[in-house]
């Protein structure tokens, strides 16, 4: 971390969007390399007598690792200096750090003429949504709210279709509204996502018009499937701890049939964008507000909806929506459906029963008294007693999927970017992990929750979604993704220009690469969170040895064998 | 094969009486099952393209008869090719005429030639239904139907009736002829990362790119002597422990296997004969291309059967149906026939078999900007032992409330996915008495017993 590349941010960026960014505070837990100039540096404090031990070192950052995008040594200490739980509410308090204002922000930039194109070439707006996301991921100190975010991302599915892609504020607005939901009410989240003109898009139900049946025309019902599918309630009644509920013959219940899809088909009709002179059936979308009711193309009359629930004849279109709302979020499902997700996406692949059911119970508002409220949710989730102490260790842990394992390496590894922006294209990310943010192949996600690789996993009942998309052809590329943010200056992401490369700082490793044993006790605590079993130690120690006695090779040796191994790749 | 061949040409000639006996029925099944296992030398491969979202198949093979036309205009409303846009094909043996999508040209030209067949209105069943029964809500129908993860999973698993299944028919087939080649490299090559459709019990798809070798490998990893052959070294150390934890293990696992088939891989495909038949830079054709390498090689590789799995996102046309299938359709259409043309170069076009799958087809009736999600649909059959140039299955009759309409213009399907894999399994040398291990529902539509092939859309 650098105040000679801090002051060039604060010049660079807008003082707005720094703050941002930042969290408006000197925090160390506001990521890499973006602290703030204060003038002139005070001198440090004296370091507390004794520090967190080495458990609590090792706790803390599987914690963090779980939690946020990645933590580098400092804020690991800090963690653990400050208690995991009361991090925690720390974080949940902070102000959620805008996708948009930084894409708007981007977008004034390039308008004002500031980002000059190498080769006379276009400056590619289509990737502006994605250098927000990984800025965001960067800097953002509302690290728990982004990662959870990111959660819901893969759950609330819009993948950047053409149109969302080239329009900046599509994904990142988008993105705004799921931070929202991370620290607000899931009913909100729900209505929030549904009204949103990039859901609008993606599941096709902005511009969904009443039924005509003089000319076979019939509301759209993808949105209305999916919204129960996927966002809700799934196919199947569940019980608290998301196990399948039977009939009397031992049949699984389906939570809905096509009559149901047909009848929330008509609920979301009449909605087209809202804006200046909006008017229903336009094709320009605006995102910077959420769809609006035109009642003449809404489908009239009432509706039968999920739990005997009927929307009455004669209310509006508005109303319509926010009792179809009420009756999903209502369900029993969705505690255990969106709970057991959640927790996969964040700590384990396969949480016990009594975990999923302990979390839903928190959604259910046993511990706040409020149905829905993401915060005990979250809290739920990554408090649990499971977490620390699994019930069945060889089954516990998660695999990292691509994404987290590029935002680790450059957050834990103190990632820093001449002009601030630590922007990324994404595109190498996505070639060597076939993976990005918001570029699922459908609404079903990058992996399903229940997916199982055939073989031992399957053979012992394991699930592991990521493993879906780990492929003879991931593996090796990951590890070549690590070999260039380690060995190839500028390579850790790809921006497009005249953005400026990122590149991760390993000098506090170089510094105890003389005693190999201590680089690895380090590592250790910051990549393995402890779990580094003796066998592997040891031969990462024979490596690193082999390379020779310079510092940087062997520092960079040590984090490219650590970043490939199963003890790092897959979490505890 | 040529025995196999000759074998079912002279039972044709035992007479339609000797035929319908079960004796007889049986023991042509068997000697079929011993001509399937007696494949010797040969090679042959299996080309899945998956168009993932469901293509909307009614606007790819259209009603030419005006009467038909007509009706199909009243369906589709906006949505409505220009009748004199189509390309009509020859007659098909009701009599009918039907026309392919004007973006299908290349397609046409080999439907002439007799090298690609179409097989009408197919679709996941769990067993044939009677209309009436459907549209009293008495009928058996498959769990999921009109949705894209239940459909797009079906079509690979050829399990219509469980949501539980996590094995393909090819991963399945994989399995019964020992998935993997010698060189440990699975006999199925997926050009777009893990699938359902070729994962088994034991298979597992190998993954490749579309471009290069195919196989990536691990940066200065070799062995030189010198730097490479360290780190060469330290990363197999690495990857050379066990670990307690399941999913730990199975990542190190994967590894290793990665490691050792990458470098296989590269090996056999860097002695690829150039091949001169030109594609485009597309991801499809790009793809199929890599897929002839792929095959040229296959001797290099100890391959004499593969399959090969290609999806191409982006048919889910709730919107625009029309300007997107005129885009996309083309690239299919061209991919196929390049891929033609080459395999032909390499001279294997007579061992290699080219199908379409998809989600589903679409409503004919539409939502105003596009089609939603139907059930049955038509598809492509290519290749030198396709039967091609006829249709098989049954074209729906079109008109206003059809009994077989189960609402807004979707036709329940009249041909199941089991017997338009059936035909291929058989092809391929899956044996009448493996039938069921591939697919297991198949007895429901097919006695793998029967002299005849389920639609007969391939030579035997």
């Amino acid at each position: 971390m650098s105040f000679r590349v801090a002051g060039r941010i604060l010049g660079f960026l807008a003082l707005s969007a720094f703050l941002m960014s930042c969290g408006g505070g000197g925090s160390s837990t506001s990521g890499p390399t973006t602290s703030p100039v204060s003038p002139p540096a005070p001198p440090p404090p004296p370091p507390p007598p004794l520090g967190p031990n080495d458990a609590q070192l090792k706790a803390a950052s599987a914690f963090a690792s779980k939690s946020t995008f990645g933590m580098p040594y400092e804020d690991i200490v800090d963690i653990a200096e400050m208690g995991h739980e009361a991090w925690l509410d720390e974080q949940l308090a902070l102000e959620p750090t805008s996708h948009l204002e930084f894409a708007d922000e981007l977008v004034r930039r390039r308008d004002a003429g500031e980002f000059k194109p190498a080769d006379d070439g276009i400056l590619l707006t289509i990737t502006f949504w994605r250098g927000t996301w990984w800025n965001r991921a960067m800097t953002a100190s509302d690290q728990v709210q982004q990662r959870v975010a990111y959660a819901l991302s893969q759950i609330f599915v819009v993948s950047d279709i053409d149109l969302l892609r080239d329009n900046p504020p599509a994904i990142t607005s988008y993105m705004d509204v799921l931070l929202e939901g991370s620290t607000g009410n899931f009913r909100d989240l729900l209505l929030n996502v549904s009204l949103h003109p990039a859901m609008g898009i993606y599941l096709s139900h902005v511009n969904n018009r009443k039924a005509d049946p003089e000319n076979n025309i019939f509301p759209d019902e993808n949105f209305a499937r999916e919204v129960m599918q996927l966002f809700t309630i799934g196919l199947f009644e569940l019980n608290d701890d998301a196990t399948h509920r039977f009939d009397a013959e031992g049949n699984l219940i389906p939570t809905y049939d096509s009559e149901v899809i047909r009848e929330y088909a008509k609920i979301f009709t009449g909605l087209s964008y809202s804006g200046p002179n909006a008017w229903f059936g336009r094709w320009r979308p605006y995102f910077r507000e959420p769809m609006q009711m035109f009642e003449e193309h809404h489908s009239q009359g009432p509706k039968h909806l999920l739990g005997g629930m009927v929307v009455p004849e004669g209310q509006s279109g508005m109303q319509d929506i926010e009792m179809a709302i009420d009756s999903l979020f209502n369900h029993p499902n969705v505690g255990p459906f969106i709970g057991r997700q959640l927790i996969q996406r964040l700590t384990t692949s396969n949480p016990s029963s009594a975990y999923v059911e302990r979390v839903t119970d928190a959604f259910n508002g046993e511990t706040t008294g409020v149905r829905g409220d993401m915060k005990a949710v979250i809290k739920a989730i990554l408090l649990d007693p499971e977490v620390t102490n699994p019930s069945i260790p060889n089954s516990f842990g998660k695999m990292r999927e691509p994404v987290l394992r590029l935002t680790a390496l450059a957050r834990q590894f103190n990632a820093e970017c001449e002009d601030g922006l630590f922007y990324n294209n994404g595109y190498t990310m996505n070639y060597h992990g076939q993976q990005h943010p918001f570029n699922a192949p459908s609404v079903f996600n990058f992996y399903s929750p229940f997916h199982s690789p055939a073989g031992t996993l399957a053979e012992n009942n394991i699930v592991a979604p990521e493993f879906q998309i780990t492929t003879a052809t991931t593996v090796i590329n990951m590890v070549n993704l690590i070999d260039l943010g380690l060995f190839h200056d500028d390579r850790l992401f790809s921006p497009s220009e005249p953005f400026k490369p990122t590149n991760i700082n390993i000098d506090e490793y170089v510094d105890l690469a003389d005693d190999v044993d201590a680089l690895i006790d380090r590592l250790d605590i910051v990549m393995t969170a402890g779990r580094l079993d003796d066998a592997t130690r040891l031969r990462i120690k024979l490596g690193v040895e082999s390379i020779g006695t310079e510092k940087l090779d062997r520092a960079r040796h040590a984090i490219y064998l650590f970043a490939m191994s199963p003890s790092y790749v897959v979490e505890g | 094969m040529a025995s196999r061949r000759e074998f079912l040409t002279h039972s044709c000639g035992l007479g339609v009486a000797a035929a319908t006996s079960t004796s007889t029925m049986l023991s042509l099944g068997f000697a079929r099952e011993a001509a399937a296992h007696n494949h010797g030398g040969d090679y042959k491969a299996l080309v899945c393209i998956m168009l993932a979202g469901g293509n909307d198949t009614y606007n790819m093979l259209t009603p030419y008869d005006q009467d038909q036309y007509d009706e199909y205009r009243t369906f589709r409303s906006d949505l409505a090719l220009k009748r004199d846009s189509l390309l009509p094909l020859p007659e098909n043996d009701e009599g009918r005429t039907y026309g392919l999508h004007v973006g299908m040209r290349d397609i046409e030209q080999l439907y002439r030639q007799g090298e690609v067949a179409i097989v009408n209105n197919v679709g996941t069943l769990l067993e044939p239904i009677d209309p009436v029964a459907l549209q009293e809500g008495r009928a058996r129908v498959p769990i999921g139907l009109y949705s894209h993860s239940d459909q797009q999973m079906q079509w690979q698993t050829a399990v219509s009736y469980s949501r539980s299944a996590t094995q393909g028919w090819a991963g399945r087939i994989a399995d019964l002829q020992g998935p993997e080649l010698a060189n440990g490299i699975s006999m199925n090559i997926s050009l777009n990362g893990t699938n359902v459709f070729q994962s088994g019990e034991l298979a597992v798809p190998y993954n490749i790119h579309a471009t290069g070798d195919g196989a990536q490998s691990i940066w200065a990893y070799g062995d030189d002597g010198g730097y490479n052959s360290r780190r060469k070294q330290m990363i197999d150390d690495v990857f050379s422990v066990d670990h307690d934890n399941l999913l730990r293990n199975e990542y190190a696992f994967k590894m290793r296997k990665a490691i050792d088939n990458a470098r296989t891989f590269v090996e056999a495909m860097q002695q690829a004969p150039e091949i001169q038949t030109p594609f485009v830079d597309q991801r499809l054709s790009t793809a199929m291309q890599q897929i002839v390498r792929v095959i040229s090689v296959r001797e290099i590789l100890g391959a004499t059967r593969q399959t090969f799995f290609v999806l191409i996102g982006g048919w889910d046309h709730h919107d625009e149906v029309l300007n997107n299938q005129a885009r996309m359709l083309p690239y299919v259409s061209y991919a196929m026939s390049r891929f033609r043309d080459a395999l032909r170069e390499i001279g294997v076009y007579d061992q290699v078999t080219t199908f379409t799958i998809s989600d589903f087809g679409r409503t004919l009736t539409s939502n105003g900007k596009g089609s939603d999600h139907g059930w049955g649909a038509h598809h492509l059959v290519m290749g030198g032992a396709v039967n091609g140039g006829q249709m098989y299955g049954t074209y729906p009759t079109l008109h206003q409330n059809h009994p077989m309409d189960t609402g807004r213009g979707v036709f329940m399907p009249t041909t199941s996915t089991e017997e338009y894999f059936a035909e291929l399994a058989l092809w391929f040398g899956v044996a009448p008495s493996e039938l069921d291990q591939v697919l297991p529902n198949v007895r429901n539509f097919y006695s793998p017993s029967s002299s005849e092939t389920p639609l007969g859309y391939m030579m035997s």
